[in-house]
C-alpha cells in the first residue's frame, strides 16, 4: 500500500518533471479527513435526511501508527501537538458553543493537544491556516482543558476524530494507537 | 464521513488479499500451537482513510507553511478543499466523468472553495465567502460553477443554488495524470490561475484578488 503510493507519487513528479514547469503537489502519505456533527452531514444533506443543523467539522490529516510506539515517543510527552499531520488540525463550530465551562463563539479555530501519559491538555487556538505546531503561539489562545486518556482495546492504525451525541451536546472523540481522549462540548 | 460498511470490508479484504500469499509458503498444515481457525483481523471502531484522499489547497501557495516560516502576515486569500480520485486505468473524461453531466470536481463531498478576499474571476466579481465549486464538463470546455449549498455531498447540486457561471476551454497535457490535482499557478502576488488536471485534461480558471 504504503510501496504502491510512493510509487505513484514518484511517478507523478517523474511526470511532472517533464510536463510541468512548476510542482504539483503530490498525494499526501497522511491523507487529510473530515468529520462533521451530526456525522456524515454531507450525506444526510443530499438525502434530506439530515434532522439537526450542521453544528460542527474537524479538518485533520491523519497519521499512521506504522508499527511505531506513538505516545511517549513519536509524540513526546508535555509538548504541544498539532493533533494530527500536515496543517494544523482545524476545527470549525456553526454555533455558539462551550468548552471547558468557556463561551467558544462560532467560527474557525486551531486545535493543539499536549498529550501526557494520563491526561490530555486540549487547547484552542485564533491562529488558525497554519502548519503544525511550530509557531504555536499561547497567546491566541481561546481556552484550555484538560481530558482524561482512556484506553481502546483495539489498536487504531490511522489516527481518527469523530463526534458523538452526548448528555450535554456533543464530544470529539481522538484515537490513535491505544489511547481515546473524549473533549466535551456543551450545546 | 465515509460509510461505516468500508470500515468493515477493509479486514475483509486484507484477509482475502493475504490468503493467496500463505499457502505458497507450504504451511498450509498448522502446528500444534497455532490455532486451525483462521481469525479476521478485529472490525475497527474508527474509520479508515478514504480511498480518494482529502487535500487542501491555498492561494499564496502553502500558505500554511508560509505562514509557519515567518513568510507572511497577511490573511490566506482562497482555500479550496477537495478529495483526489485516481485514474486507475479508467478513461475519464466522456467515460467515468460524463460529458453535459454536473461533475463534483473530485470525490466525496463537493469541492469547496472559500475566497477570503473579494475576487475577479473571468471579469466577475465574487465576494468573500465559502462556495460550492463543481463542474460541467464537455470535450472542449468546461462550465464551472460557483454554488451556495455548502456541506453537502458530491453526487448531487441543487441548481437552485447556483450563484456564478464560468466558461475555461480545456486543453490535453502529453501525459496522463493518475490523480485529480487542484493547483494554483501564480501569475502574481494577487492573481493566480486555479488549474485542474486529471488524465489527460487540464483546465484554467483565472483568479486576482
Amino acid at each position: 500500500m504504503r510501496k504502491t503510493s510512493v510509487l505513484i507519487c514518484l511517478l507523478i513528479s517523474f511526470l511532472f518533471g517533464f510536463s510541468q514547469s512548476s510542482k504539483l503537489p503530490e498525494v499526501d502519505k497522511s491523507p487529510m479527513d473530515v468529520s462533521y456533527y451530526p456525522n456524515n452531514f454531507p450525506i444526510l444533506k443530499i438525502q434530506n435526511k439530515a434532522t439537526e443543523p450542521l453544528i460542527a467539522r474537524v479538518f485533520y490529516s491523519r497519521p499512521q501508527k506504522q508499527g511505531r510506539k506513538i505516545f511517549g515517543e513519536l509524540v513526546e510527552y508535555g509538548k504541544v501537538w498539532r493533533l494530527g499531520a500536515n496543517e494544523a488540525t482545524e476545527i470549525e463550530f456553526y454555533k455558539d458553543v462551550k468548552i471547558g465551562g468557556k463561551k467558544v463563539l462560532k467560527g474557525r479555530y486551531t486545535l493543539y493537544a499536549i498529550v501526557n501519559e494520563d491526561v490530555w491538555t486540549m487547547i484552542l487556538n485564533k491562529d488558525t491556516d497554519t502548519w503544525g505546531a511550530f509557531k504555536y503561539d499561547s497567546k491566541k489562545d481561546m481556552l484550555r482543558t484538560d481530558v482524561p486518556v482512556q484506553k481502546t482495546d483495539e489498536v487504531v492504525e490511522s489516527m481518527s476524530m469523530m463526534f458523538e451525541k452526548s448528555a450535554t451536546g456533543i464530544s470529539l472523540i481522538i484515537a490513535w494507537e491505544q489511547v481515546k481522549v473524549t473533549l466535551p462540548i456543551t450545546l | 464521513m465515509k460509510k461505516f460498511l468500508l470500515a468493515t470490508l477493509v479486514p475483509v479484504l486484507f484477509f482475502s488479499c493475504n490468503e493467496p500469499e500463505k499457502n505458497p509458503a507450504g504451511n498450509d498444515t498448522p502446528s500444534k500451537s497455532q490455532s486451525p481457525v483462521k481469525v479476521l483481523p478485529p472490525v475497527t471502531h474508527y474509520t479508515v482513510p478514504d480511498r480518494s484522499p482529502m487535500d487542501m489547497v491555498y492561494f499564496p501557495n502553502d500558505y500554511p507553511l508560509l505562514k509557519m516560516a515567518g513568510k507572511t502576515s497577511a490573511p490566506p486569500l482562497m482555500r479550496i478543499i477537495y478529495s483526489r480520485p485516481q485514474k486507475q486505468g479508467r478513461q475519464i473524461f466522456g467515460g467515468l466523468v460524463k460529458y453535459d453531466v454536473s461533475w463534483r470536481l473530485g470525490a466525496n463531498e463537493a469541492t469547496e472553495i472559500e475566497f477570503f478576499s473579494t475576487a475577479t474571476v473571468l471579469g466577475k466579481t465574487v465576494k468573500p465567502g465559502r462556495y460550492i465549486l463543481y463542474c460541467i464538463p464537455q470535450e472542449t470546455k468546461w462550465t464551472l460553477v460557483l454554488n451556495s449549498n455548502l456541506y453537502s455531498w458530491g453526487l448531487e447540486q441543487n441548481r437552485k443554488r447556483d450563484l456564478i457561471q464560468f466558461e475555461v476551454p480545456v486543453e490535453k497535457t502529453n501525459l496522463a495524470i493518475e490523480y485529480f490535482t487542484i493547483a494554483c499557478e501564480k501569475r502574481s502576488d494577487k492573481s493566480t490561475e486555479l488549474v485542474f488536471l486529471w488524465d489527460d485534461v487540464k483546465s484554467k480558471l483565472p483568479v486576482s484578488f
